[in-house]
């Protein structure tokens, strides 16, 4: 396989927070809690977690928008420090979740999209206006938009925006952080294709960031499902889908509300999310798990590879519900096709 | 998605400059523009004053000391009459005002400037430079002003108005920076100015180009003020001998030295004194009226519930079917300044005891408005206009207050979206039941505590007394929203409003909560109305569900068949836009096209035309009431109407 676009080696970022009495102890959040990622270029990789678990950190420090506490990124196989960050924003740009608060309420939109050009002297400045036009072409937009200021346009519009910023400096990775979770989901879908249909365009990368499981499935073509700053499972996205290792990975796929008749039961998880300044000792999520047993307390589980292509955090990845997960494996994708038309 | 209030502002027109639109503002308040009119006549007469003035100010002619003004007995020479040297008053008074408005107004610019730059480094860079700068402010704000001014002034043999300025201006600093700062501690964390970094912009171009346009503003309401303050100091060193040396003229000087002949002629230290008054007046008054155009939540908001006149045939729709409550042809109306945004028009629906009915829609559908209209709650200024909501026979839109006052929490329960903002932040959990169980259900003392504790178990929370101690803060959002059902549910309510309870939180939590929710309501034979955006939801909670488009109802009926047979294109189209678990993979998403429609200008006909796919010439022209489809099933569609289906059949 070719060298990947961007790769991340046991990224480590702790934030030290004071509770809440005066003087009180100083105890270590470990946000992102060693990261091991790769992505390749024109690849989709889903991060899929729940609020708190450190993906929205993650997209952030991936990008030095704060500084790692530790670990190694290399970006076209370069290890990158962090004052050479300037070499990553051409490279690599970030869509946000919030596309009220994302863009600068008193900067027209012209202005918006013209600023990175300028930071970089992409375009000579008699082309800027033509550049910033089409850019808006490109995201769906009339390029009569460039007059306007963000609060003129409508949520989706907005969002269009922020994808055209990331675009200016022709990024290979763009980093989308819950980039439609704020969006009606009338509108979703649109941003969702036009990302697509861009991706395919000029062969981007996305690290695509969601809580929403059924959008990530959709955009992506590995998923890595995150718990408590750690990944937990990371596998594509077909095999994630008929046979999920993890037990967290199952119980969130049982949670997601389906249009459908559901098949089994839904798993249902016991208490809530641990906090992330006191995680629980050994599996952080024993206490929640269905099928945990005395070593899930002690021993925190190695993110390792049970199958080819398929890697989890888990004691017993392989042993549910009694048969091989080969098999399962197989009748699941049968199951699949037997589905299909 | 909160839809309480219909977006205005992305479809405000842009009029002119932001200045300009600050003025019409202003001049729209009369206090303020009288304050405008005051600080124009000052500002015209420091300008003008040579033009104005009848005399040189400084011009001595002791055979004229000492004349009174006009109304007094004076002559049209001297209007104002003239001081014990002769000096005509008028023109002093002119030119005082010049020397006031530039010596204050330079001060207040040198200050700001000084203020707005060390307030938007201390923090941005925030650090060390922040604690000195912060520090040295805290400093001189502990340290009296005036003693200071006087020290140094009185040093200073020969003052001029450059010494007076510096002396008035640079300890202002510290008001602007501080305010300065502290909006940039809340802006600078905003996403925007983190994208701005991620293209790359180095920090002081954020500072100047992200930062700064967001955070000025606080600057001129401040400015103002300190003019107002500025122009008494400044007078105040005048009286005092500090300020401007004579014979130049001072507000301050000339009630000085008017006081000298107070018994004589009164109005020599008066008239100072009503100019000085008149220009802080209106100054405050512009700087009050600013304040409100740049900050518009500080305009006052009424909460106050209007009725709806009885109908004489309000009591004639009794039905065949016993239905708790029954919402017939509701529309709610929001009135703007300039126009009236119709946020609910003619919403039907039926829910039967022990029911869940699932209203779906997209934010500006008119989903919240609706339940909050149930429940009476509309903020002002929206109000109902039409229709009947009926509960249990009587219309919720004609009772009286008091009457709803003992509906709501007793018989109709709601719960929100942020459980954390409906509890209050500084009681315990347990103070908090208790009080909503000896309010709502007269619980005896003694029973209180284990009452509490058996509701709280019945929303699956394992170890009650933990909770009871606790404050909303320490618990996580899904915690709170089920002390917020526990609370919901101590009346045992005949009907529960769900406003979006679980979009706040996480899926899986999400799962815990709506089961837990259906467990209790069945439990109590509670009906349920459950408000969200997810139509997966509701397929999957509700038994009947309304779907809600622009203010409209454009399709209800029992749940399964809605969702395994859509007849209005809008649901058909929202349940083939959402990515489901069950896309099989490189299958594209249907995605509906164009935008919301803007509330306030809905298109004619019906309002899902402009994107719908099946769109006919009738669409763009007539608004289509619900059309029978099924068994309790309907849909607001031409494409249902009689007459097409004849055309379909032939």
């Amino acid at each position: 396989m070719t060298e990947p676009l961007l790769e991340i080696r046991d990224l480590h970022k702790h934030f030290e927070s004071r509770s809440g009495r005066l003087f009180g102890r100083v105890k270590t959040v470990r946000a992102v809690d060693g990261v091991t990622l790769s992505i390749h270029v024109g690849e989709t990789l889903g991060l899929v977690g729940e609020s708190g678990c450190g993906k929205s950190t993650l997209a952030r420090t991936v990008l030095f928008l704060e500084s790692p506490t530790s670990g190694e990124i290399r970006f076209q196989g370069r290890q990158l420090k962090e004052d050479e960050a300037t070499r990553l924003r051409r490279g690599a740009q970030i869509v946000f979740q919030d596309p009220y608060s994302s863009l600068p309420p008193r900067m027209k939109i012209r202005n918006i999209l013209a600023d990175p050009l300028l930071i970089h002297r992409l375009v000579p400045d008699d082309q800027v206006g033509d550049r910033v036009r089409s850019l808006l072409q490109d995201v769906g937009l009339s390029p009569d938009a460039e007059t306007s200021l963000p609060h003129e346009l409508s949520g989706g519009q907005r969002q269009r925006v922020g994808i055209a910023r990331a675009l200016a400096v022709q990024p290979t990775l763009v980093v989308a952080d819950e980039a439609v979770s704020s969006l009606d989901v009338s509108v979703q879908a649109q941003i969702l294709n036009l990302l697509k249909d861009l991706q395919a365009e000029h062969r981007l990368a996305y690290l695509f960031i969601s809580h929403d499981l059924g959008v990530v499935k959709y955009m992506s073509h590995r998923i890595a499902v995150m718990y408590l700053g750690r990944i937990v499972e990371l596998a594509p996205t077909d095999e994630l889908d008929a046979w999920p290792l993890h037990p967290y990975t199952r119980a969130l796929m049982s949670a997601v509300p389906s249009i459908q008749e559901r098949t089994g039961p839904r798993i249902r998880l016991e208490g809530e999310p641990p906090d992330p300044g006191n995680p629980p000792p050994g599996c952080s999520f024993h206490p929640r798990c269905p099928m945990a047993q005395p070593i899930c307390r002690e021993e925190t589980p190695e993110l390792k590879e049970w199958l080819p292509g398929r890697v989890a955090a888990c004691h017993f990845a392989l042993e549910t519900t009694g048969s091989t997960p080969v098999e399962v494996q197989t009748d699941g994708r049968q199951a699949e096709s037997g589905n299909g038309p | 998605m909160s839809d309480a209030l219909p977006t205005v502002e992305r479809i405000a027109p842009r009029e002119g400059s932001a200045g300009a639109r600050a003025l019409r503002g202003i001049a729209r308040r009369p206090v303020a523009a009288a304050g405008i009119l005051g600080v124009i006549v000052i500002l015209g007469a420091s300008i003008f004053a040579p033009l104005l003035a009848p005399y040189d100010p400084a011009m001595q002619d002791l055979s004229r000391s000492l004349l009174p003004p006009i109304w007094d007995g004076g002559s049209a020479d001297h209007i104002l009459g003239t001081d014990p040297l002769g000096r005509d008053v008028a023109s002093r008074l002119l030119f005082g005002a010049r020397n006031s408005l530039v010596i204050s107004v330079s001060a207040m610019l040198l200050g700001s400037l000084l203020g707005l730059t060390t307030g938007m480094f201390a923090g941005f860079y925030g650090g060390r430079l922040d604690s000195l700068l912060m520090r040295v402010g805290d400093i001189q704000l502990a340290f009296p002003f005036i003693l200071l001014a006087i020290a140094i002034l009185g040093t200073l043999a020969d003052r001029n108005a450059i010494d007076l300025i510096l002396v008035l201006g640079i300890p202002g600093w510290i008001v602007y920076a501080r305010v300065v700062r502290s909006r940039v501690l809340a802006e600078k964390e905003k996403e925007y100015v983190m994208a701005a970094k991620a293209v790359g912009a180095t920090s002081l171009r954020r500072l100047r180009r992200y930062v700064l346009p967001s955070v000025w503003q606080v600057v001129p309401v401040i400015a103002l003020l300190d003019v107002g303050f500025l122009i008494m100091m400044e007078s105040t060193l005048s009286f005092l001998g500090l300020g401007l040396q004579p014979p130049a003229s001072s507000w301050g000087l000339m009630l000085a030295e008017g006081r000298k002949n107070m018994m004589i002629s009164p109005w020599l230290s008066v008239l100072p004194g009503l100019a000085i008054m008149a220009t802080v007046l209106s100054i405050n008054l512009v700087a009050d009226g600013l304040a409100d155009v740049i900050d518009p939540r500080l305009r006052k908001g009424s909460f106050r519930r209007r009725l709806l006149r009885t109908q004489a045939s309000a009591e004639g729709a009794g039905g065949d079917r016993p239905s708790l409550l029954a919402v017939r042809d509701l529309s709610v109306e929001f009135p703007l300044s300039d126009r009236v945004v119709q946020v609910v028009r003619d919403v039907s629906f039926e829910i039967r005891r022990g029911e869940t009915l699932g209203i779906v829609g997209e934010s500006g559908s008119g989903k919240s408005v609706t339940a909050l209209s149930i429940i009476q709650l509309l903020d002002s200024p929206g109000r109902v206009t039409a229709g009947q909501i009926l509960f249990d026979g009587r219309d919720l839109a004609r009772i009286p207050d008091h009457e709803m006052a003992a509906l709501r929490g007793r018989r109709i329960g709601m719960i929100f979206q942020n459980p954390a903002s409906s509890l209050n932040p500084v009681l315990s959990i347990g103070y908090q039941m208790a009080e909503a169980m000896r309010r709502l259900k007269r619980v005896p003392v003694k029973r209180i505590e284990s009452e509490c504790r058996d509701a709280l178990r019945s929303v699956g929370i394992g170890d009650p007394d933990r909770v009871l101690g606790q404050y909303p803060f320490q618990l996580s959002g899904g915690m709170n929203q089920r002390v917020m059902i526990a609370m919901a549910m101590t009346a045992q309510p005949d009907l529960l409003i769900a406003d979006e309870p679980t979009t706040a939180l996480d899926v899986t939590t999400q799962a815990q909560i709506l089961e837990q929710l259906h467990e209790i309501t069945t439990e109590q034979d509670t009906s349920l109305i459950l408000i969200t955006h997810d139509i997966a939801l509701v397929a999957e909670h509700a038994d009947t569900i309304v779907v809600m488009y622009a203010g409209q109802v454009c399709e209800s009926g029992p749940a399964s068949r809605v969702v395994s047979d859509p007849r209005h294109p809008y649901t058909r189209a929202l349940l083939e836009s959402v990515p489901r678990a069950e896309l099989e993979a490189g299958v594209r998403l249907k995605a509906i096209p164009g935008e919301l429609p803007d509330p306030a200008a809905l298109p004619v006909g019906c309002p899902f035309a402009p994107r719908c796919p099946s769109v006919m010439d009738v669409c763009t022209e007539v608004n289509p009431p619900p059309f029978r489809v099924g068994s309790r099933h309907s849909a607001a569609c031409h494409l249902w109407a009689p007459e097409m289906r004849k055309e379909v059949v032939s």
